[in-house]
């Protein structure tokens, strides 16, 4: 057992990393994502993903699960003090498949 | 020839600072003093350098191109990076280097087999770092460090054995450091949890109890053989191989009796957390 259907050419990876790493990247974002996004070479169904906070799809596609807790902060925020922050218990819903539309 | 005098491994994980009260009164003792132990013990131990081997949460470098172990190199090494601060809540700390003796080190691991790789930058610091030299105060000590950053979690990562032969190497080029220099060995990491998977928020205590008590008997080649990469994914993937860092800090050391000083299972730290010590 190890990381399932990892592929490290997925843009999703660097667009999470460059978020982390750059301030004015992440304050743009809150501004405008989708003149961020336009910035990746995100497949369509990366970007799309990634729009709709689907992140079993990007989990099955190959994004690295530690990156899919990351992006959750991004897209839901970092509450501190929190020990199951909305962020960990979206990201967990999704991939259990418990968020998805019946 | 340098003297190791110290050597231990403590888990890390965001909530060991973030929201630390969060667990209950029980665990919240057992693992301060725990590290508080750790901190007494670096202290006492007088150290010139303390080597903290600490796996990279894909901090530092793209996926594409992931190095197994990177030396810091420079003369001062800060944290947390911004990025965690709001996470982590602990205070900005500064440590000072020892280029020289970082030089050293990594010039006999050339040619070890492994993928070494030396940072003259600053490195970028989460709980990996940040936690244990919070909780132990090592970051008050004014002690010089040598942070070594390893591959855990983006495949191919380097397994157990690659890790503790890596150990064995960097324990052979801490002793060939100038003759009485008292050199420390701290693996940071573990123990079970998968970060961003789909046991996020859960913690295989079994596993963890296990091998805290395989630690113990000290049989290397036993741990070796059980304690496995593949052991450790399946007790939580990407995370729970966190524990490589133990090994490396194990092979540097080489048989030793090991005490366990503490271990906590707690969710809401979405880690198991643990702490050993080495008598050397």
């Amino acid at each position: 057992m190890a990381i399932e259907n990892f592929n490290r050419e997925l843009a999703t990876h660097d667009f999470v990393q460059q978020m982390k790493w750059n301030v004015e990247l992440r304050q743009r974002f809150e501004q405008d994502p989708g003149a961020v996004l336009d910035q990746f070479e995100l497949l369509p169904q990366e970007r799309t993903a990634i729009e709709e906070r689907d992140f079993k799809a990007l989990y099955d596609i190959g994004v690295h699960p530690y990156l899919l807790s990351q992006l959750a902060r991004l897209l839901y925020g970092t509450v501190e003090g929190a020990g199951s922050s909305e962020a960990s218990l979206a990201l967990v819903r999704s991939l259990l498949g418990e968020d998805a539309p019946s | 020839m340098a003297d190791i005098v110290f050597a231990a491994a403590v888990s890390h994980a965001p909530g060991l600072t973030g929201w630390f009260d969060k667990a209950d009164e029980e665990s919240q003792r057992n693992v301060r003093e725990a590290y508080a132990t750790v901190g007494s013990d670096i202290r006492d131990a007088n150290l010139d350098l303390l080597v903290i081997i600490a796996n990279d949460h894909l901090a530092n470098f793209p996926v594409t191109d992931y190095p197994d172990f990177v030396f810091g190199m420079i003369d001062e090494h800060s944290g947390p990076d911004t990025w965690f601060k709001p996470w982590l809540a602990v205070e900005d700390y500064s440590m000072p280097g020892r280029p020289d003796l970082a030089e050293a080190v990594y010039g006999h691991l050339q040619g070890a087999g492994a993928n070494v790789v030396r940072w003259d930058e600053p490195l970028r610091f989460d709980d990996n770092i940040s936690v244990p030299v919070t909780l132990t105060g090592f970051k008050d000590m004014g002690v010089a460090v040598l942070p070594v950053i390893q591959n855990c979690t983006v495949p191919p990562v380097p397994d157990e054995r690659a890790s503790y032969k890596l150990g064995e190497q960097l324990g052979e080029a801490l002793r060939a450091l100038p003759d009485g220099l008292r050199i420390g060995v701290l693996g940071s990491g573990g123990l079970s949890h998968e970060p961003g998977g789909k046991r996020y928020l859960a913690i295989d205590g079994d596993f963890d109890r296990w091998f805290l008590d395989l630690l113990a008997e000290g049989d290397h080649d036993k741990v070796l053989r059980e304690a496995t990469f593949e052991r450790m994914e399946e007790a939580g993937i990407g995370g729970t191989a966190e524990l490589l860092s133990w090994l490396v800090a194990m092979g540097s050391i080489g048989e030793r009796p090991c005490e366990v000083l503490t271990y906590a299972e707690v969710p809401e730290w979405r880690c198991g957390v643990g702490a050993v010590r080495w008598t050397v």
